[in-house]
C-alpha cells in the first residue's frame, strides 16, 4: 500500500514546426495502481506564444496513487496538437515518458514523434493540414513492434514533476 | 659579456617554465601550446594531440610514461620551434638580401630570385594560417625577435651539425639552393637533439657559437654559395648597431639558455633515434610552409628590416636527402626473421592430440554435439597451425582433434523480419489514419487510450425497394393477385426444397434396407442386435412416412389453393370486365403413363397397408404380451389371496377339500374378492384382453388418405406457372370507380426516412407508386456515425400531393461490427400498419372488412403491409478496414495479445465470442492442433464442440502480478484512509469539501464512514421516524431518487464548459459608453437621490467563509396591525372602540421593528412608531455555504431561507417592590410577533437582488391586535381595505455572485432525447430566441423538461383535470366558493423550488399526477394544476409565465370571467384583479393554454397595462399560427386524477406528534426558564383551530377572541395561529422559532400551544399551530 504523489506541471513545448499548440495528456498505470485523487488525463489550453518558440501551458498535474505493486509504474503519455489559424486541430506529436521513480523534483523533457504517412499524405498535410494519426493511441506507450512505422521527430515537451513516495521502503523498495 | 653572467639564472628560470609547460601538456591535451608565440601551432595540432594521447594513454610503468611525456614534450617543442623558424626564416630571407645584395637591387626580387631559383619544385601551397601573425607591431616584435633569435641560434647550431653529418647527401643534391637548405636546416632542427651532445660543448659561449656557425658555414659553402661572407659581415655589422642589437642579443642569449635546457632534457632521453623517420616527414611538410612564407610575407617584413639582426640565410639550415629505400629482398629477409606465417596445410591429427591417443568422436558415441560454426578449411588450417606453435597449443584441441568450438550461435532466421515490402499490409496496431485537420468539436474529448473518441465509423444503409403485399389502393383483383403471388412463391420455394420427394426417397431407401434385414433375419434367425435394428428401422419408416404424408398433403393443398385463387381471379376479371394485374397462371399438364402410375400408386398403398398391418400387429403383440404379463401378476396375487383364505378355511373347515371345491371357491372368491381383500394390499385390476386390430379397415383408411393427399393415378401432374405477361386493361375501358382508383395510385408516391437514433438523418427521393405496387429506390446512404448506434429506423412515408403521412416504420437491427458492406445480403423486412383507410372507389382500403363471396360472408380484414428490402452494414474504409466500432472497449491497462490478431481480423472482434466462427477459422487456417501455442484455442474448441460453452473460470490481466504484489487487494480495500481519499475525490456528498485527511491510517476513525454507509444502506429502506408521515417519507425517497438520476443526467451537461465559465473578461467600454461616462462627470450631483450602481460580479470559486454577506435593506412597512387596548372585561371592548380617538391619542398604536434572521443569525432594526413605520436600515447578515463550498452548484442548493419578522415592542411596567416604586420604574420589554416574510436564499441568489413590497404573512388572528385603523388618511383607508401588511425590502448579496447559468441551454446542447417532432423543437427554439431577442426581460417558455429529462412542449401539460370530488360537492351552487376551495387546495401543496430539489437551475415540470404524488413542486407545477382545475370547472384559464416578486420567473394563472380577468397566485391561493397594484406579478411574458402559446409583445408587460385579449395579433404573438399549424399534440397529463381519500386517523396521529415535538422544542429553546403550559388555554385554542380551517383563514375570530378573553380574563394574552402546508416537521419548527414566542422571559409567563392538522384528499395536509403566551396580570 505504497503511495505515490505526482505533483507537477506540463510546462510547455518547444521545437515544433508551428506554435499555437495544446496538449492532451494522460497517465497510464498498471492494474495494481489505484488512483486516490486527482485527474489522470486532461487537456491543456492552446498557447500561442507571442515571443519565442516555446509554448507555455503550465498545466498542473496532481495525482495521488496507491499501489500494491511496482508493475505498471505510471507513465505519462502526451499528444501535442496544433490549432491552426482556422481553428482546426491537427496532431503534432506523440510522446511518453515514465514518471520518475525517485522522489524529489524532476525536470523531464519528453521528445515526441509523429507518423509520417505516405508521400501523398505528406503532400496533403502540407496544403490542407491534418495528418496521419495512430488508429490505436495505446501504441504511444505499448511495446508493440513499431519498427515499421515511419515517423518524424517533433519537438519536446517539458514537464516538471515532483515525486513523493510513501511506504515504498516498507515493502523493500529503496528509493 | 655581462649577459653571460646572468645566463645561469635565466637558464634556471627557463627550465622551470618548461617543466610547467610539460605538466600542463601532460594534463591537458587541448590546451595546445599556450606559450607558442606564433599561434600557427594550430597547424601542427594534428601531431600534438597524438603525442599527447600517447602520453596520456600510457599506464605502463612510470619510467615508460615519463619517457613518453618527454617525447611528447619534445615534439611539441619541436613544432613550436618549427613555427618560429618559419618566422625566422622569412626574417632571414628578408634580412639576408640586405646583407648580401647591393642596396640598389630590389631586395625582394633578389630574394625571390634566389629563392625561386634554388627551390626545387615542391608544391608549396600551405601555411596559410601563419600569415595572420606576421603583422608586427613593435610590441609583438620584441618577443618575436627574441624567439627568432633563439630559433636561429639553435637552427644554426644544428645546421652546422647536420652539415657536418650529411655532407655526402648534400653533395648529391648539389644544385639545390635555398629550399633544400631550408629543408636541411629543418631536419636539423629535428635532429638537433641528436646533435646536442656533440654541440653541447659549444653552448658555453653563445658568441663563439654564433661565430662558429657563421664561420663554419661559409667554410662549407664556399664552393656553392658566395653570399656567406656578406652575410657574416652583415651579421656582425648589424650586431653592433645601437639600441637594437642589445636586445636581440640578450634574447638570443636567453634563447640559447633555453636551448641548453632542452639539451639537458634531451640528454636524459635514451631512445631518441626512434623519432628519426617520423621527424623527417614532418620536416618536409614544414619546409613547404616555410617556403610559402617566404614568398608571401617577404615584402611585408621588409619594411622592418632594421629589426633583424641575425643574418642567417635559410639555406644555412637546409639539407637535401634522398628517400631511403630498403631493397625488397632485404626486406623479405628481415620480415622472415621477424614474422611467422602459418602454413595452410592440413595439420595431421596426431600432432594435435596428445601422444598415443586416438581421436574420439563424441557424436558417434551418441552424445549431443551441436553444429560447428562454418569456417573455411584454409582458415581452420591456418589457425590450427598457428595455435600449435603457441605454448600449450594443444589444449585448444578437443578429443576429436578439432579446435574446440561451441555450437553455432547463429540463428537460421533473423530475429528481425526484413522490411522488404513496405506497402504490404501493416500490423493493424501500427496503422495510422490520415485525419483531416478537424474543428475542435471533439477536442473536448480526452484521449485516454481507453475510449476511442474518433468515431470514424460509417453505416451504409441501402434502401433498395418496397413491395406492398397489401395497400389500401389495391383493387380486389390486386388482393387476389397478391395472394396468388404469395402462394406461388410458397409453391416455388416448396418445389425447390422438394421435401416430399426427399422424404419419399428416404422412405424407399429405408424400406429397402428393412426388407434386406428381414431377409437376413429370415435366413439366419434372429440375433438380438438385428432385432433391435429392425425395430429401429421400422420406427424410422413410420416416422418418415408420416412426415412425407404431411408434406404431400401440404403440397396438394397449396396447389389446390393456387388454383382456387386463380379461378377466383378469373371469375373476378370476367365479372368486372377488366383486368388490373398482369398475372397469369398457366397450369402445365404433364401426362403420365397411366398404367405405371397406377401400379406405383397401388404398390405404395399396398406397402403402406402392409406396414400398417405389421405395425398394428406388432402393437397388438405388444399389448398382448403386456396383457399376459399383467394377467400373470394378477394370478399370482390371486393365488396368494387364495392361500390366505385357505388357511382361514382350513381353520374353519379342516383340510378336507378337493381341488374342485377349490375351483368353485375360486369362482366364488372372484365375486367377493373386493370385500374380502386385505385392507393393506390393493388388488391389481384384472387386465382386459386387447382387441385385434381391424386389418380390413386399414386399407380403407390408407386409400382414403392417399386420395386426399396424393395425385390420383393417371391424373396429369399439374405444374403451375405464374407469369406477368397478361395485359392490363387500359384505363379508358374501365369503369369510373376503377379509373378513380388508378388515378389515386398514380398520385401517390413514397419515400423513406432514415432515422438514426431517432433522428432523421436522410430520406430517399420520393418515387411514385407503380401500378403493381412496387417501389424501387435503390439508394445507398452512407451515415457517418458519431454516436453509438441504438436504433436504425426506416419510416415509410406516403406522399399525396404535398402532404405526406407515415405509413409504417421498420426497425432495422444494428448490424454486428463484422457485417460489412458488400458482404451483407439484402434483407426483406416485413412491415405493416394498422391505418384505417377507406375509399369510395375501387380501392379496397385497409383495415376494412372485405369479402369475395357474393353473399358477403367470409370477410377478410386486410391491413396495409409489405416488404421493405434494405440492408444495413458497416462501411469499408480505404484499405478495406471496416469502419465499425469495436464491440467493446477494452480496459485501459490491458496489453492486447497481438499475436492473435490474424484471428481477430478474420472473424472480427465480435466473432471472438462466437465459438462457431472460431471453429470455422481454426479449420480454415489449419491450425496445428499439436502446436502448444494453439492449445488454448484447441481446448476451447473442444469444450465448445462438446456442448456447453463454459468460459474459463479465470482471466488474468497481468501475469505475475500476484507474485509481486506488496499487499493483497483486500488489504488495499480495507484501508480507511484510501477510501476516504477516494470518496473525497469522487465528491460523495458526505465528503465533499472534506478538508484534511489524516496522514496515518490509524487516525482515520471508522465513524467517518458511518453516515456514508448509512446512506448507502438506506437506498432501499425508508426511515419513517424522521418524517412523521409514512407517505411523505416514501415521497421524499422517491424525490431523492429522481434527483439523483437527474443529477447524473446533468453531469454531462455540466461539464460542458464555455469560455465565459472559465475566463472573466471585462468588457472594453466602447466609445459611446465612454462618452456617456464623461457626460456623467459633468452631471450635477444629487446626494439626496442615491442610485444603485452596477456591481462587479464575483465568481463563486474564489470565495471563502465570511466573504459573502447578505444585505437586507428594510425600508418601510405599511398597514401594520395596531394594538388593541387591553381590557380585562369583555364588555369594554366595544366601549374602547367608541372612545377610540381618545385612546388613540393617549396610547401608542404599535411600536414595530423588523427582525431578520438567516442561518440562525438574528439582526433587528430599531423600533419605529405607528402602523406605517419607516426604518430605512441596512442589515448585514453573514452567509456560510454548506461545507464551505462556494461553487455555483452548491450555492444553488442552499435551502436556507431569510425570515423577516415584524414584531411589536411592548413595554410593560412590572411591579417591583413597593418600596422602590416611588423612585424607579421597571419595565419589561416583550416582543409580539406580527407577521413574517420568508424569502428563500436560492431566489436571492438566482436574481442577485430583490426589490419590492412584500406582503407580510400575518396570522389570521392576532390576539391583542387589530387591523382596523383609525387613520384618517384616504390612502390608508383604501389600503386597509386591501387587507394586508406590506413591507418594502431590498435584499441582495454582497459581493454580487454570478448566478448559476441555467442548465437549460446546456441541456439543449447535450441533446436530451425528446419525443417531440424535430420541426416543433426547432420552431420553439426559434420562438424563444426571438422572444429573448426582442424582450429580454420577459420570460418565454415553450418547452419544458419532464422528470425523465425529456423535452416536452408545454401545451401538453394543460388539460382539464378533475379536482377532488368533495370540493365540488361542498358548494354545488356556488362555483365561486368551489374555485377558492380548489385554489386553497393547490396552495396547500408544499412548494419546493426546483433549484433546491435538483441542485441545478433547470426547469423540471412534473405532470399533475406526479405532482400530487410527490406533493412538492415549484410555482409552475402549482400553476399548471390550478389551471387544469379551473379548466375543469369550466373557466377560461391560461397559464401566465412571467416574473413576480419575490419568486422571480414564475407561473401564475389567469382566468377570464364576466367581471374581468383575474390573476391567481397558485402557491398562495390568492387572486388579484387585473388592476390590482399589489399583485406580485410584475411582468407577463407569455400565456399558455392547451392549444397555443402567446408571447406578450405589448409595450408594458406589467399586468396592469397588459391587454389579455389574445386574439389581437399586435399584442400577442402566437406560437402556432397559420404558417405552422398545431400538429395535434396529445396531452401528457392523465385523463383523470384519482384521489386517495383522506385518512383522518393518520392526521390526528400526526397532529399529536407535531404538538409533542413543538412543545419539546419550545422547552428546549428556553433552557434557563421553566416553561409552563396552560392546559386550559391549550384546549380552548385547539377547539378554535378547526373553525379557522373551515373559514379558510378568514378573519372570523372576533367572537373567539372575546370568548378567550372571557375565559382567561386574568391573563394578558398575545398569540396567533400559524398556518402552513405540511411537508416536513422542520419548517414548522422553523416557523415557530422565528416568531420568537419562546423569548418571553417574564417569570410568570405561561404558554399555550395547539396544533391542528386538517387532511385533504391525497394526503395534502393543512397545519395550524396556535401559539400564545399568557402573562398573569
Amino acid at each position: 500500500m505504497a503511495e505515490l504523489h505526482i505533483i507537477g506541471q506540463i510546462i510547455g513545448a518547444s521545437g515544433f514546426p508551428q506554435n499555437s499548440l495544446f496538449c492532451k495528456w494522460g497517465v497510464h498505470t498498471g492494474g495494481a495502481w489505484r488512483l486516490l485523487s486527482g485527474l489522470k488525463e486532461g487537456q491543456t489550453q492552446v498557447d500561442n506564444p507571442q515571443t519565442g518558440d516555446m509554448a507555455y501551458w503550465s498545466h498542473p498535474i496532481d495525482l495521488h496513487y496507491a499501489t500494491k505493486g511496482l508493475q505498471g509504474w505510471p507513465k505519462i503519455y502526451l499528444q501535442v496538437w496544433h490549432q491552426d489559424s482556422f481553428g482546426r486541430c491537427q496532431l503534432y506529436g506523440y510522446g511518453y515518458c515514465h514518471v520518475p521513480s525517485s522522489p524529489g523534483h524532476h525536470r523531464i523533457s519528453c521528445v515526441t514523434w509523429r507518423p509520417l504517412g505516405s508521400w501523398q499524405e505528406q503532400l496533403a498535410q502540407m496544403f490542407v493540414g491534418g495528418g496521419p494519426q495512430l488508429r490505436n493511441p495505446d501504441l504511444i506507450y505499448s511495446g508493440a513492434d513499431r519498427y515499421r512505422l515511419h515517423t518524424e521527430t517533433m519537438g519536446t515537451v517539458e514537464l516538471e514533476l515532483g515525486i513523493i513516495m510513501r511506504h515504498f521502503d516498507k515493502y523493500g523498495v529503496e528509493s | 659579456m655581462e649577459k653571460m653572467a646572468a645566463s645561469s639564472d635565466i637558464r634556471e628560470k627557463l627550465r622551470k617554465k618548461r617543466r610547467a609547460l610539460q605538466d600542463t601538456l601532460v594534463k591537458n591535451k587541448n590546451e595546445d601550446d599556450i606559450q607558442a608565440l606564433v599561434p600557427s601551432a594550430k597547424f601542427n595540432v594534428d601531431n600534438q594531440p597524438t603525442a599527447m594521447k600517447e602520453a596520456e594513454g600510457s599506464d605502463e610503468d612510470p619510467g615508460e610514461s615519463l619517457r613518453r611525456t618527454l617525447r611528447a614534450q619534445r615534439e611539441k617543442r619541436k613544432t613550436k620551434l618549427l613555427e618560429q623558424s618559419f618566422v625566422q626564416d622569412e626574417d632571414v630571407g628578408e634580412v639576408s638580401p640586405t646583407q648580401y645584395n647591393s642596396p640598389n637591387e630590389g631586395p625582394s626580387s633578389r630574394v625571390d630570385d634566389s629563392v625561386v631559383s634554388t627551390r626545387p619544385p615542391t608544391g608549396s601551397q600551405r601555411g596559410v594560417s601563419v600569415k595572420s601573425e606576421q603583422p608586427s607591431s613593435s610590441l609583438h616584435l620584441d618577443t618575436f625577435v627574441t624567439r627568432h633569435l633563439q630559433e636561429k641560434l639553435r637552427a644554426a647550431r644544428s645546421k652546422g651539425e647536420s652539415l657536418q653529418q650529411q655532407e655526402t647527401s648534400r653533395d648529391s643534391s648539389e644544385p639545390v639552393s635555398r629550399l633544400q637548405r631550408l629543408k636541411d636546416r629543418d631536419t636539423i632542427t629535428r635532429f638537433d637533439r641528436e646533435a646536442d651532445p656533440t654541440s653541447s660543448g659549444r653552448d658555453d659561449d653563445p658568441l663563439t657559437l654564433r661565430a662558429r656557425v657563421k664561420f663554419r658555414e661559409p667554410a662549407r659553402r664556399v664552393e656553392k654559395d658566395f653570399p656567406t661572407t656578406e652575410e657574416a659581415y652583415n651579421f656582425f655589422t648589424f650586431n653592433y648597431e645601437p639600441d637594437r642589437p642589445s636586445k636581440p642579443e640578450s634574447k638570443s642569449r636567453k634563447r640559447q639558455k633555453q636551448r641548453d635546457g632542452v639539451e639537458e632534457d634531451d640528454r636524459d632521453e635514451n631512445g631518441q633515434e626512434e623519432a628519426e623517420v617520423e621527424e623527417e616527414d614532418e620536416a618536409e611538410e614544414d619546409n613547404q610552409d616555410q617556403n610559402e612564407f617566404q614568398s608571401e610575407e617577404a615584402p611585408l617584413v621588409r619594411n622592418e628590416d632594421d629589426l633583424f639582426v641575425i643574418d642567417h640565410s635559410p639555406q644555412d639550415f637546409v639539407e637535401v636527402r634522398k628517400a631511403e629505400y630498403v631493397g625488397l629482398k632485404k626486406r623479405v629477409q628481415r620480415d622472415r626473421e621477424l614474422l611467422f606465417t602459418p602454413s595452410f596445410r592440413t595439420v595431421p591429427t596426431s600432432v594435435k592430440l596428445p601422444e598415443n591417443t586416438k581421436p574420439r568422436f563424441l557424436e558417434e558415441e551418441g552424445l549431443y554435439v551441436g553444429q560447428r560454426p562454418a569456417v573455411s578449411l584454409t582458415n581452420e588450417n591456418i589457425s590450427e597451425n598457428r595455435i600449435l606453435k603457441m605454448a600449450e597449443g594443444s589444449k585448444w584441441f578437443g578429443d576429436d582433434g578439432k579446435i574446440l568450438a561451441l555450437p553455432d550461435p547463429i540463428k537460421e532466421s533473423s530475429t528481425r523480419p526484413p522490411l522488404f515490402h513496405m506497402d504490404e499490409e501493416l500490423d493493424p496496431a501500427l496503422q495510422t489514419v490520415y485525419r483531416k485537420a478537424m474543428k475542435s468539436q471533439y477536442a473536448n474529448l480526452y484521449i485516454a487510450g481507453a475510449t476511442d473518441p474518433e468515431g470514424d465509423y460509417q453505416l451504409d444503409v441501402d434502401v433498395s425497394g418496397l413491395i406492398f403485399s397489401h395497400h389500401p389502393l389495391f383493387s380486389r383483383e390486386h388482393v387476389l393477385a397478391s395472394r396468388l403471388a404469395q402462394l406461388y412463391d410458397q409453391y416455388l420455394s416448396r418445389q425447390q426444397n422438394n421435401l416430399a420427394g426427399h422424404l419419399t426417397e428416404k422412405l424407399n431407401g429405408l424400406r429397402k434396407a428393412l426388407r434386406n434385414m428381414m431377409r437376413i433375419h429370415g435366413e439366419q434367425g434372429s440375433s438380438e442386435a438385428l432385432q433391435h435394428r429392425i425395430s429401429e428401422y421400422s420406427l424410422e419408416v413410420r416416422n418418415t412416412r408420416q412426415l412425407r404424408d404431411l408434406e404431400q398433403e401440404k403440397d396438394r393443398t397449396l396447389l389446390r389453393s393456387i388454383i382456387k385463387v386463380w379461378k377466383e381471379i378469373k371469375s373476378l376479371r370476367e365479372f368486372q370486365k377488366y383486368t388490373n394485374t398482369p398475372f397469369k397462371l398457366f397450369l402445365r399438364r404433364e401426362n403420365v403413363d397411366r398404367a405405371l402410375d397406377e401400379w406405383e400408386y397401388e404398390g405404395e398403398i399396398l406397402k403402406e397397408v402392409l406396414e400398417l398391418e405389421a405395425e398394428s400387429e406388432e402393437q397388438y403383440q405388444k399389448k398382448l404380451a403386456e396383457y399376459n404379463k399383467q394377467l400373470e401378476e394378477w394370478k399370482l396375487w390371486r393365488k396368494k389371496q387364495k392361500a390366505k383364505r385357505k388357511k382361514k378355511k382350513k381353520k374353519k373347515k379342516g383340510q378336507t377339500q378337493d381341488d374342485t371345491e377349490e375351483e368353485e371357491q375360486e369362482e366364488e372368491e372372484e365375486q367377493d374378492q373386493t370385500e374380502s381383500e386385505d385392507p393393506f394390499e390393493e388388488a391389481p385390476v384384472k387386465p382386459e384382453v386387447p382387441e385385434r386390430p381391424d386389418i380390413g379397415s386399414l386399407e380403407q383408411w390408407v386409400r382414403e388418405k392417399a386420395s386426399r393427399i396424393r395425385r390420383k393415378p393417371g391424373e396429369a401432374i399439374l405444374v403451375p406457372e405464374l407469369c406477368t405477361s397478361g395485359g392490363v386493361t387500359a384505363s379508358d375501358l374501365c369503369p369510373r370507380a376503377e379509373i378513380a382508383r388508378r388515378e389515386d395510385v398514380s398520385r401517390r408516391s413514397l419515400f423513406i426516412k432514415i432515422l438514426y437514433n431517432y433522428k432523421e438523418v436522410s430520406r430517399t427521393d420520393s418515387r411514385s407508386l407503380s401500378t403493381d405496387f412496387r417501389v424501387h429506390f435503390g439508394q445507398i446512404f452512407n451515415l457517418k456515425v458519431l454516436n453509438c448506434p441504438h436504433s436504425i429506423n426506416l419510416q415509410v412515408f406516403e406522399e399525396i400531393g404535398s402532404s405526406y403521412s407515415l405509413l409504417a416504420q421498420v426497425f432495422v437491427p444494428v448490424p454486428d461490427p463484422s457485417v460489412v458492406t458488400g458482404r451483407a445480403p439484402i434483407e426483406e423486412i416485413e412491415f405493416s400498419s394498422n391505418q384505417h383507410v377507406m375509399f369510395d372507389h375501387e380501392g379496397v382500403g385497409s383495415d376494412v372488412p372485405l369479402s369475395f363471396e357474393s353473399d358477403g360472408s367470409n370477410k377478410l380484414t386486410l391491413l396495409t403491409s409489405g416488404k421493405l428490402s434494405c440492408c444495413v452494414s458497416w462501411g469499408i474504409g480505404e484499405e478495406g478496414v471496416p469502419l465499425a466500432p469495436p464491440l467493446s472497449q477494452h480496459p485501459g491497462g490491458t496489453h492486447r495479445g497481438l499475436g492473435h490478431l490474424d484471428a481477430v481480423s478474420y472473424i472480427g472482434a465480435s466473432g471472438l465470442y462466437d465459438m462457431k466462427k472460431i471453429g470455422e477459422w481454426a479449420v480454415q487456417s489449419r491450425l496445428d492442433p499439436n502446436d502448444p501455442k494453439n492449445t488454448s484455442i484447441m481446448h476451447l474448441l473442444k469444450v465448445a464442440s462438446s456442448g456447453e460453452v463454459t468460459d474459463p473460470d479465470y482471466f488474468r490481466l497481468e501475469h505475475l502480478q500476484e507474485e509481486f504484489n506488496f499487499v493483497s487487494d483486500q488489504e488495499m480495500e480495507r484501508s480507511k484512509r484510501f477510501r476516504l481519499l477516494r470518496l473525497r475525490n469522487q465528491e460523495a456528498p458526505e465528503f465533499r469539501n472534506y478538508k484534511f485527511v489524516s496522514l496515518l491510517e490509524r487516525e482515520v476513525s471508522d465513524k467517518v464512514f458511518q453516515d456514508y454507509e448509512k446512506r448507502l444502506k438506506e437506498g432501499e429502506t425508508i426511515d419513517t421516524r424522521q418524517h412523521l408521515d409514512p407517505h411523505r417519507a416514501v415521497v421524499a425517497k422517491y424525490l431523492q431518487q429522481i434527483r439523483e438520476s437527474v443529477i447524473n443526467r446533468f453531469i454531462l451537461a455540466k461539464h460542458h464548459y464555455q469560455l465565459s465559465d472559465l475566463v472573466i473578461e471585462e468588457e472594453i467600454p466602447s466609445i459611446g459608453i465612454l462618452g456617456i461616462n464623461l457626460f456623467k462627470l459633468a452631471e450635477s450631483k444629487r446626494p439626496l437621490k442615491p442610485q444603485r450602481k452596477e456591481r462587479k460580479k464575483v465568481t463563486a470559486q474564489n470565495l471563502s467563509d465570511g466573504d459573502i454577506k447578505l444585505l437586507v435593506n428594510v425600508i418601510r412597512a405599511h398597514n401594520i396591525p395596531i394594538r388593541k387596548p387591553q381590557s380585562s372585561k369583555p364588555g369594554q371592548s366595544s366601549q374602547s372602540a367608541v372612545q377610540g380617538s381618545d385612546w388613540y391619542l393617549s396610547q401608542v398604536q404599535v411600536r414595530p421593528f423588523v427582525e431578520v434572521s438567516f442561518q440562525r443569525t438574528v439582526l433587528q432594526t430599531t423600533t419605529a412608531d405607528g402602523p406605517n413605520p419607516s426604518w430605512n436600515e441596512e442589515l448585514q447578515l453573514p452567509f456560510n455555504a454548506p461545507n464551505g463550498d462556494y461553487s455555483t452548484g452548491s450555492l444553488q442548493s442552499v435551502k436556507d431561507e431569510v425570515f423577516i419578522n415584524i414584531f411589536d415592542e411592548v413595554l410593560y411596567e412590572t411591579g417591583p417592590g413597593d418600596k422602590s416604586r416611588a423612585t424607579s420604574i421597571h419595565t419589561q420589554i416583550e416582543k409580539h410577533w406580527l407577521g413574517s416574510v420568508k424569502i428563500p436564499f436560492s431566489t436571492i441568489y438566482s436574481q442577485s437582488k430583490i426589490d419590492g413590497a412584500f406582503k407580510v404573512n400575518t396570522p389570521a388572528v392576532l390576539l391583542g391586535y387589530s387591523r382596523e385603523h383609525s387613520s384618517t388618511s384616504v390612502y390608508d383607508q383604501w389600503r386597509s381595505t386591501q387587507g394586508g401588511t406590506f413591507v418594502r425590502l431590498f435584499i441582495t448579496v454582497e459581493p454580487q455572485l454570478v448566478p448559476g447559468e441555467s442548465i437549460r441551454e446546456k441541456i439543449k446542447e447535450a441533446e436530451f432525447n425528446s419525443q417531440e417532432d424535430e420541426r416543433l423543437l426547432q420552431a420553439s427554439e426559434k420562438f424563444e430566441k426571438h422572444a429573448a431577442g426582442g424582450y429580454p426581460d420577459r420570460p418565454c417558455i415553450t418547452t419544458v423538461i419532464d422528470l425523465s429529462g425529456k423535452t416536452i412542449f408545454i401545451t401538453r401539460y394543460i388539460r382539464p383535470l378533475n379536482p377532488p370530488r368533495e370540493f365540488l360537492d361542498a358548494f354545488p351552487n356556488n362555483p365561486q366558493e368551489a374555485t377558492s376551495l380548489v385554489a386553497r387546495y393547490v396552495s396547500l401543496i408544499p412548494s419546493l423550488p426546483d433549484q433546491v430539489s435538483f441542485s441545478a437551475t433547470c426547469d423540471l415540470l412534473s405532470t399533475c399526477d406526479q405532482f400530487l404524488t410527490l406533493l412538492a413542486g415549484d410555482e409552475q407545477e402549482h400553476a399548471v394544476l390550478l389551471c387544469n382545475y379551473f379548466l375543469f370547472l369550466g373557466k377560461k384559464a391560461w397559464l401566465i409565465i412571467g416574473t413576480a416578486i419575490p419568486e422571480g420567473p414564475t407561473a401564475y394563472v389567469l382566468t377570464h370571467e364576466q367581471s374581468g380577468y383575474f390573476i391567481w397566485n397558485p402557491s398562495s391561493g390568492q387572486f388579484y384583479e387585473k388592476g390590482d397594484t399589489f399583485c406580485p406579478l410584475q411582468t407577463v411574458g407569455c400565456l399558455v393554454n392547451s392549444d397555443n402559446v402567446w408571447f406578450n409583445i405589448q409595450e408594458n408587460p406589467s399586468p396592469l397595462h397588459t391587454n389579455f385579449d389574445i386574439t389581437k395579433a399586435k399584442m400577442w404573438k402566437p406560437f402556432f399560427s397559420r404558417s405552422f399549424s398545431h400538429p395535434g399534440l396529445s396531452s401528457v397529463q392523465p385523463e383523470e386524477l384519482a384521489y386517495r381519500q383522506t385518512d383522518k386517523a393518520a392526521a390526528a396521529e400526526l397532529q399529536d406528534r407535531v404538538e409533542k415535538i413543538l412543545k419539546e422544542k419550545i422547552m428546549e429553546w428556553r433552557p434557563r426558564h421553566p416553561t409552563r403550559w396552560n392546559r386550559y388555554c391549550n384546549t380552548t385554542l385547539k377547539q378554535f383551530l378547526p373553525k379557522l380551517e373551515q373559514g379558510r383563514g378568514q378573519d372570523v375570530a372576533e367572537s373567539h377572541r372575546v370568548e378567550l378573553q372571557n375565559l382567561l380574563g386574568d391573563y394578558r394574552i398575545s398569540g396567533f395561529p400559524l398556518h402552513l402546508p405540511f411537508s416536513e416537521v422542520g419548517p414548522i419548527i422553523e416557523a415557530v422559532h422565528s416568531t420568537g414566542v419562546h423569548n418571553i422571559h417574564s417569570s410568570n409567563v405561561e404558554f399555550a400551544l395547539a396544533v391542528y392538522i386538517h387532511p385533504y384528499p391525497n394526503n395534502v395536509l393543512s397545519v395550524w399551530v396556535y401559539l400564545a403566551s399568557l402573562v398573569r396580570t
